[in-house]
């Protein structure tokens, strides 16, 4: 499972690709409330960082791509927050 | 080979010959608006490839060209020799670089020596006009791209910046892209902004498979890398080159995208062939499938399902009208113009005609006829022979077209046109024509005909020797035609196509030759006939009649078999025979009766006896390839629903 709930958090974890979308807009739809842990993906489609700029559910942890946790990452909290 | 090479061999060489066409019908109507437009573009998209790889001056040299091209759209320089013989000669120099780039994947040496020629012809006409061309390049870079320079101009003092703005397709995710992934391989990312275009959708709204964002970032790695990047969806992606500008970002050049005539974008668009090589083939096979049909009805009816036969046999009817428009979509999308490889002709004869000393016009017409692509692409060589031959042996020299009172300047014609489902193509010259009278001579000579069949044979069928294998008649070898290859190997090309080459001529006035060849591939009405435990394929069109012959019947002449057939004599041969198999795996048939095909060969009618007959099927021949294309007997190969391939069998070359 590359998107699942654990302890009332949402994870993703491995290679998440566009067909992960919908699985990981199910629970944002559903529970408003959780977070999203990253850490455990080692990569994250476009779609899928859509679906939480959307949503704007707290984000948990980094990502092993070190270009999406220096760059994208702030920018995608920064656009998040601001919105919020 | 590198793809991106390939791509980009196949690209320029297009580029470069509508540049070619372009420049030419400029310097006939130099006021073409049009021409001088299709002209910048092309060196203009041509520059924009080659800056995806590092090919030494080549990208400075077409950036000087679009510069000229974008100052005579301007209207500060005029149109006319001026600009377009340098122009001319970079379209050249690419040209003969292309080859090399395809083996080496770089710009060889030897071309490379010739760039500061062609960057003296290019600044010789810059020159005059320097200080427009400074002012043309100062343009204001747009808010955005400002915006970003602000976001890191204290922290970052990179020279050289790329501002990015990627505003994705919103159907980009089923083309299977990945916005954010792709912009990550930059290798110098210095700011990545990611925002959703829609302010907050509801979630009513959002479809989590339609791409919203618009990406914003700031590269310090190359433009070349950028653009290499995003080659595929340059409509999706705007690239500002901001130039060590952090104290002036006014001066700057911008590139890339939006460019002023995106949005004239063609509308075609580019598909491997072989995809829809496959689609043919499918289609193919759908046609030899659809006749399984027939049977099941047969089976159906002798059941006693009467109206269950019935059934099947009008659906078996409608998918033939449905599978028949398929099969003729798809072979339509085979179809291009033949100007794909004439256009190659106009600067090959300018060239070797100046090589020779001959002063000619080469008149190219019906260019937009079309043809199956492989017909059209296999045309090149037989085309170019035939051109070298008029440019060589036809076309006199000067002095002699003087003696003879003929124009100074020779004409070579290229003319295509469409008769049915034939195109014929013609290749012509006013030149001193062939003696048919030496042909027979020399034909007399090599004992390809007696003396009786000499002074029978009409001039015009005389002529044709000049295709037979080794017939030359031209008595001294120039390195242009001749050198071993003469009209035989044009002829065998030609037939290999399933066409047929002709010759006329008459002495002063010129040759021509006549080139007449299928449109495409089309469906040929095949018999599939055994023999030795094989199938082969002949074409119905071949085949007068079909036969039981008691054996019987049969009389021995001389060394060979023949039988009387509507009170004529028909030479009898066994298909086996002929294929030269072991007489063991032959059936000896020498009781009942043989299964005779009436086939014409030449004037004659003969009986070819083979041991069964299979079945009828339409099918597609395609001509042999490559190792197989000289087997005699041999027309092409044909798929059959099975997946087999069957042999198809030339029935006039195998009787003789």
């Amino acid at each position: 499972m590359t998107v699942c709930l654990e302890n009332q958090t949402i994870v993703l974890s491995g290679t998440c690709g566009v067909e992960d979308v919908e699985a990981l807009v199910n629970y944002l739809e559903d529970r408003s409330d959780l977070s999203v842990d990253i850490s455990a993906a080692t990569s994250v489609h476009t779609a899928l960082w859509q679906a939480l700029m959307v949503f704007k559910p707290r984000i948990i942890g980094s990502t092993m791509s070190s270009l999406i946790a220096s760059k994208l990452l702030p920018a995608l909290k920064a656009y998040i927050d601001k919105d919020r | 080979m590198d793809e991106l090479i390939a791509q980009f061999t196949i690209e320029a060489r297009e580029l470069v010959q509508q540049a070619s066409e372009d420049l030419l019908s400029l310097e006939a109507d130099p006021g073409k608006r049009e021409s001088l437009e299709s002209a910048f573009r092309a060196i203009h998209t041509l520059k924009g490839s080659a800056g995806l790889f590092d090919f030494g001056p080549m990208q400075g040299i077409l950036h000087q060209a679009e510069d000229l091209l974008a100052q005579a759209r301007e209207g500060q320089i005029l149109v006319g020799a001026g600009l377009i013989d340098p122009l001319r000669a970079v379209i050249e120099w690419i040209d003969d670089s292309i080859e090399g780039i395809m083996q080496t994947g770089r710009l060889s040496e030897v071309q490379e020596m010739q760039a500061p020629r062609l960057r003296g012809l290019l600044t010789g006409e810059m020159a005059e006009h320097e200080t427009s061309q400074i002012a043309g390049m100062l343009k204001t870079i747009p808010d955005w791209a400002l915006a970003l320079h602000r976001l890191v101009a204290e922290t970052d003092r990179s020279p050289s910046l790329i501002a990015i703005r990627y505003d994705p397709h919103p159907e980009c995710f089923f083309n299977g892209d990945d916005p954010l992934e792709t912009i990550s391989r930059l290798t110098d990312l210095r700011y990545l902004g990611v925002s959703v275009k829609v302010p907050t959708p509801s979630p009513q709204d959002y479809d989590p498979f339609r791409c919203d964002l618009l990406i914003e970032a700031l590269s310090a790695g190359s433009l070349a890398e950028a653009q290499a990047l995003f080659r595929l969806i340059p409509d999706q992606v705007t690239l500002v080159h901001l130039r060590a500008s952090v104290g002036d970002p006014d001066v700057a050049e911008v590139q890339g995208s939006p460019d002023p005539l995106a949005g004239r974008r063609s509308t075609t668009m580019r598909v491997d062939p072989s995809r829809i090589d496959k689609l043919l083939e499918i289609a193919g096979e759908l046609i030899t499938e659809k006749d399984g049909l027939i049977p099941l009805a047969h089976e159906a009816r002798s059941q006693g399902s009467g109206d269950l036969a019935r059934r099947i046999l009008s659906s078996h009817f409608e998918i033939e009208r449905l599978v028949g428009s398929l099969y003729g979509a798809v072979t339509q999308a085979r179809m291009i113009p033949l100007e794909r490889t004439f256009r190659r002709f106009p600067r090959l004869v300018r060239e070797t005609s100046a090589k020779l000393g001959k002063s000619l016009d080469l008149i190219i017409e019906g260019e937009t006829v079309e043809a199956d692509r492989e017909i059209v692409d296999s045309l090149f060589e037989p085309l170019l022979h035939l051109v070298r031959n008029c440019l060589d042996h036809g076309i006199e020299d000067e002095a002699e077209r003087l003696r003879v009172s003929k124009p100074v300047r020779g004409r070579i014609w290229l003319s295509a046109r469409q008769r049915g489902d034939q195109i014929e193509i013609k290749v012509a010259d006013d030149g001193r024509g062939i003696d048919a009278q030496r042909i027979r001579t020399t034909a007399l000579e090599r004992g390809l005909i007696s003396e009786m069949q000499a002074s029978a044979l009409p001039d015009e069928e005389v002529l044709q020797f000049v295709f037979a294998p080794g017939f030359s008649t031209a008595s001294q070898v120039s390195d242009l035609s001749g050198r071993g290859v003469g009209l035989d190997a044009v002829q065998s090309s030609v037939k290999r196509l399933g066409g047929t080459l002709e010759l006329q001529s008459a002495v002063e006035t010129g040759s021509s030759f006549t080139i007449r060849l299928p449109i495409t591939f089309s469906l040929t009405q095949l018999l599939v006939v055994e023999v030795g435990g094989e199938r082969y394929g002949i074409p119905i069109s071949d085949i007068i009649e079909t036969h039981k012959v008691p054996t019987c019947d049969i009389q021995c002449v001389r060394a060979g078999r023949a039988f009387i057939l509507r009170n004529r004599t028909i030479p009898l041969l066994h298909l086996g025979e002929l294929l030269q198999m072991r007489p063991s795996s032959l059936a000896s048939g020498t009781s009942g009766n043989l299964t005779v095909l009436i086939v014409r060969s030449g004037e004659e009618a003969v009986g070819v006896v083979v041991e069964a007959i299979a079945e009828r099927s339409e099918t597609l021949t395609r001509p042999l390839s490559r190792l197989l294309q000289n087997v005699p007997g041999i027309a092409g190969t044909a798929l059959m629903g099975d997946g087999k391939v069957l042999l198809v069998l030339d029935m006039e070359e195998l009787a003789q």
